[in-house]
């Protein structure tokens, strides 16, 4: 399947995207109030450390996809259970941040329109860019995503006349729990998610150069992490921080005389476009792989359509996405971004994989 | 690709699928006979009822054993040149008996000593006689001979080299192509030096035969690129090719896209420069736009002028273009969003001002919007059919008098009128992309009225996938921006000096050979499958 090919700066950019994707609206590691960068540190570590192993994964299995690995390893049964187990997990995680979009805009812009029709066109967007193929998703992420820090920067540059910079003090004011705990979500959302990309590693034209691509990435999304936590917190500080749904979303606000709404809109729809987008790629492939199907694209409607349904029908409100996002999600996702990639790390380094029979 | 088996399916469901070919090949097949009297005949059925063909038989020599007959079509020939070149020394030669009687044979005599004319061809068939006679050769048959002769003695052609209308250009050469071929090789050959500078012949059109020329220079344009174009325009199957226009349609990659993939010029400077960038021109007999291919995004943005003048102007009026193509292609969209979903963005002073000047208007932003730009996109539209003079009186009526009007009347707003002036002002600045904008502008104004800026957002999100997706044989129609090719950033939106320009564009030299080879495997594959 290694027919298409993207660059790496494509990769980068795609990767990049991707982590950013609905962090973005939900600040990131709010739960440990003014200690969130502390947070942002350790969970970019273990970051760093998991999206290297992924990597790793790609490496040692070369030209293989997440299935095929899977299948290669674990034998056809054990393997086919595990693959379908992921591409659910791709699905659901697409259903997620379908959701977060939904709801932001519900919030913040759109009252009156029904969340669904709002997830709907959305999802027009993303077949369309699914359809299109990996190497159009790697050109659209070069366009597209570095307009993500561009924005990010200009609605902290507008804000800065109201600040307190010493807002984030005290350090480690409750213990160090909270922090572990707004780590390890973090851990998990973004940074675990992007086990996604083992479906697209494959793609990548220079290989040698994956793992410094994926941990330049990773250390660039913990850099804007960085930047925002500390923006929010100067400009809101830390009791406006535990209070409001989407923090950057009430900072974009503040700008004296004029809102700055639209450009959140405008970064949330590439982030969190480009997230779904690897995600329901990373599960169409997937599929198709499993099947034997010829050609992806047969599946992309109705992946995307289940995703559109679960988004709506999995969680009444908003509160409820919050706390799944902060509190289940971490354990629903061990199994799926530390278990059996460790596993596979372990099966990978024991045997080395034989070069693919037809490895064109 | 998917669009092409689209295409195929619609033109089959039309009934489109083959044409008659009935071409002037089948009825003057053969070869000559040597017998004039015979030839004669032929001619004469072959061109019955065509009042301009002409044959003339000039009969000579010392026993009136020479016989030759001179066919030609009228207007086509110079007649003054084919006297003084063919006839008259003909005629004097045979007349002096003493030197008829030669070691060479009449024909032989014909072609190397007599005739003062350097385009000489043999022909040896029945149709290629005709054809040549059409386009505008004189045709000699020579009695016992199976060889005939063409001279070409076509008449000058008819328009001067002119400044183009089309493309004016502040600065750098005024000429602009013509509707003769010959006279665009020319052109085009005066300016390039170099015998590298190639110029292929095909004929196309099962009706009119015209002349199309494959232009590039060897060395530097992508031969995979070359052989595309080659094989792309010798595949046209059609009854006449009447523009460059025609030729467009045919080649390009994909057939169901508002963006140009094919690029036109009038300007000769610009032609040049796009050759020696390794890009390949298709002319066109009777028509002064030649093609360009690949054709790029970016060049909508490129003028001949931005090389002639100082790298740091340029680059501000390519930022200048990119700005209003924006403009052009958002600015009612947005109002329209602002204006129906997004009040809170409006400052609160500004929203004042256009709550004052709303008051009284009956329509909604969106149906306003609509009006207004429907007026500008008519009176445009009626500009471009009036005769010049009564054009430009037209626009002013259009422009002042409507505006005014509407206003005054409470149709419009005042923001209104001048959202559309700004719009209609910036879409004259990108030429090539105009036509694409207008639709743009329209689906995004639609969009907006229902879904405000999350519509405008996907909608610019779609467009640009759909830009990622377009290719230009075989080359990504975003370059250099995606994929990002670093070198050729140097002629984007910001130009670096002209000395600093030291490489070719590297998008057009590996775009296809990517390609290709995705080809090969993709049949590599299915050979090992079977």
């Amino acid at each position: 399947m290694g027919k298409t090919r993207i660059s790496g700066i494509q990769l980068f950019l795609l990767i990049t995207g991707f982590l950013l994707g609905s962090r973005l609206i939900i600040s990131p590691a709010s739960e440990s109030k003014t200690d969130g960068w502390l947070s942002i540190l350790i969970a970019g570590a273990g970051g760093i450390l998991l999206v290297t192993m992924y990597a790793s994964i790609a490496l040692l299995n070369p030209s293989r996809t997440l299935v095929e690995i899977l299948r290669d390893r674990f034998g056809k049964i054990i393997g086919t259970i595990v693959a379908i187990s992921y591409i659910w997990y791709f699905t659901h995680l697409a259903g997620l941040v379908f959701r977060d979009f939904g709801s932001f805009l519900v919030t913040t812009t759109y009252p009156r329109t029904p969340m669904e029709v709002i997830i709907a066109i959305f999802a027009l967007t993303i077949i369309y860019a699914v359809n299109s193929g990996i190497e159009v998703m790697g050109r659209i992420s070069e366009i597209l995503v570095p307009i993500v820090p561009v924005l990010s920067l200009i609605i902290g540059a507008s804000i800065v006349t109201t600040h307190d910079f010493t807002a984030f003090l005290p350090v480690l004011e409750n213990g160090i729990k909270p922090v572990i705990k707004a780590s390890l979500n973090l851990l998990a959302f973004p940074f675990g998610e992007a086990v996604v990309f083992l479906m697209i590693f494959p793609h990548l034209n220079k290989m040698k150069s994956l793992i410094k691509i994926t941990t330049f990435s990773t250390l660039s999304v913990i850099g804007l992490f960085l930047y925002i936590f500390f923006r929010n917190i100067i400009i809101l500080e830390s009791h406006f921080l535990d209070q409001a749904t989407f923090v950057p979303h009430l900072t974009s606000v503040l700008f004296p005389g004029l809102n700055l709404e639209p450009l959140f809109g405008v970064i949330m729809i590439i982030a969190g476009g480009i997230k779904i987008i690897s995600a329901i790629y990373a599960a169409v492939m997937g599929l198709s792989q499993l099947i034997g199907a010829k050609d992806y694209r047969t599946f992309t409607t109705c992946i995307v359509a289940f995703s559109v349904i679960l988004s709506i029908w999995v969680h009444e409100n908003i509160f409820e996405v919050f706390n799944w996002a902060g509190n289940t999600w971490f354990y629903y996702s061990i199994p799926f971004q530390f278990i059996i990639p460790l596993i596979l790390l372990f099966l990978s380094l024991i045997k080395k994989a034989d070069p693919k029979p037809q490895d064109l | 690709m998917g669009d092409e088996a689209v295409f195929s399916r619609i033109k089959k469901q039309l009934g489109l699928g083959k044409q008659p070919n009935n071409s002037i090949t089948t009825e003057t097949d053969g070869p000559l006979s040597p017998n004039i009297d015979k030839v004669k005949e032929r001619l004469n059925i072959t061109f019955s009822e065509c009042s301009d063909y002409v044959q003339r038989e000039i009969v000579c020599g010392e026993d009136n054993d020479i016989k030759i007959l001179v066919s030609y079509i009228e207007g086509l020939v110079d007649k003054k040149l084919l006297n003084q070149d063919v006839i008259r020394p003909i005629l004097n030669y045979f007349s002096d008996t003493d030197r008829s009687g030669r070691a060479k044979s009449v024909y032989q005599l014909i072609k190397e000593c007599i005739i003062s004319n350097n385009e000489i061809h043999e022909i040896v068939n029945m149709s290629q006689a005709v054809y040549r006679i059409v386009s505008g050769d004189a045709v000699l048959f020579l009695n016992g001979s199976k060889i005939a002769l063409t001279v070409g003695v076509k008449a000058p052609p008819g328009r001067q080299v002119d400044e183009p209308d089309t493309e004016v250009s502040i600065r750098g050469s005024r000429e602009g192509f013509v509707e003769n071929l010959s006279t665009n090789m020319v052109l085009i050959r005066k300016r390039i030096k170099n015998p590298n500078l190639k110029f292929e012949m095909i004929q196309l059109g099962t009706q009119t035969n015209t002349d199309i020329c494959i232009c590039y220079i060897k060395g530097i344009a992508n031969d995979e690129i070359v052989n595309e174009v080659r094989r792309r325009v010798i595949k046209i199957s059609s009854d006449a090719i009447l523009d460059t226009g025609y030729i467009e349609q045919y080649i390009t990659d994909n057939k169901l896209t508002l963006f140009p993939l094919v690029g036109n010029s009038e300007k000769c400077d610009k032609l040049v420069s796009k050759l020696l960038e390794g890009r390949v021109a298709i002319l066109c007999d009777g028509t002064p736009y030649v093609l360009t291919v690949p054709y790029l995004f970016i060049e909508s943005l490129q003028t001949a002028d931005d090389y002639y003048d100082n790298a740091f102007f340029a680059s501000f009026m390519r930022l200048l273009r990119l700005f209003a193509l924006f403009i052009s292609t958002m600015l009612p969209a947005l109002y329209v969003a602002l204006v129906s979903f997004h009040h809170a963005v409006i400052p609160f002073k500004l929203i004042i001002t256009l709550a004052a000047s709303r008051q009284g208007v009956p329509f909604s932003p969106f149906v306003e919007a609509i009006l207004m730009i429907m007026a500008f996109e008519l009176l445009r539209e009626a500009g471009v059919r009036m005769p010049r003079t009564i054009g430009q009186a037209l626009s002013i009526v259009g422009a002042i008098v409507l505006g005014e009007a509407s206003v005054a009347a409470g149709i419009a707003s005042n923001l209104m009128v001048i959202i559309v002036a700004i719009t209609a002002i910036c879409s004259f600045i990108t030429p090539p992309l105009s036509r694409t904008i207008m639709y743009i502008r329209f689906i995004l104004l639609i969009i907006a009225n229902f879904f405000g800026f999350l519509g405008i957002s996907l909608t610019v999100v779609v467009t640009l996938l759909h830009l990622c997706r377009l290719r230009s044989f075989g080359v990504p129609y975003m370059t250099p921006f995606s994929p990002l090719t670093a070198s050729d950033l140097k002629d984007s939106f910001i130009m670096v000096p002209i000395w600093a320009m030291l490489t070719r564009p590297k998008a057009l030299f590996e775009g296809e050979t990517e390609d290709k080879a995705g080809i090969k495997r993709q049949e590599a594959n299915r050979i090992s499958e079977n």
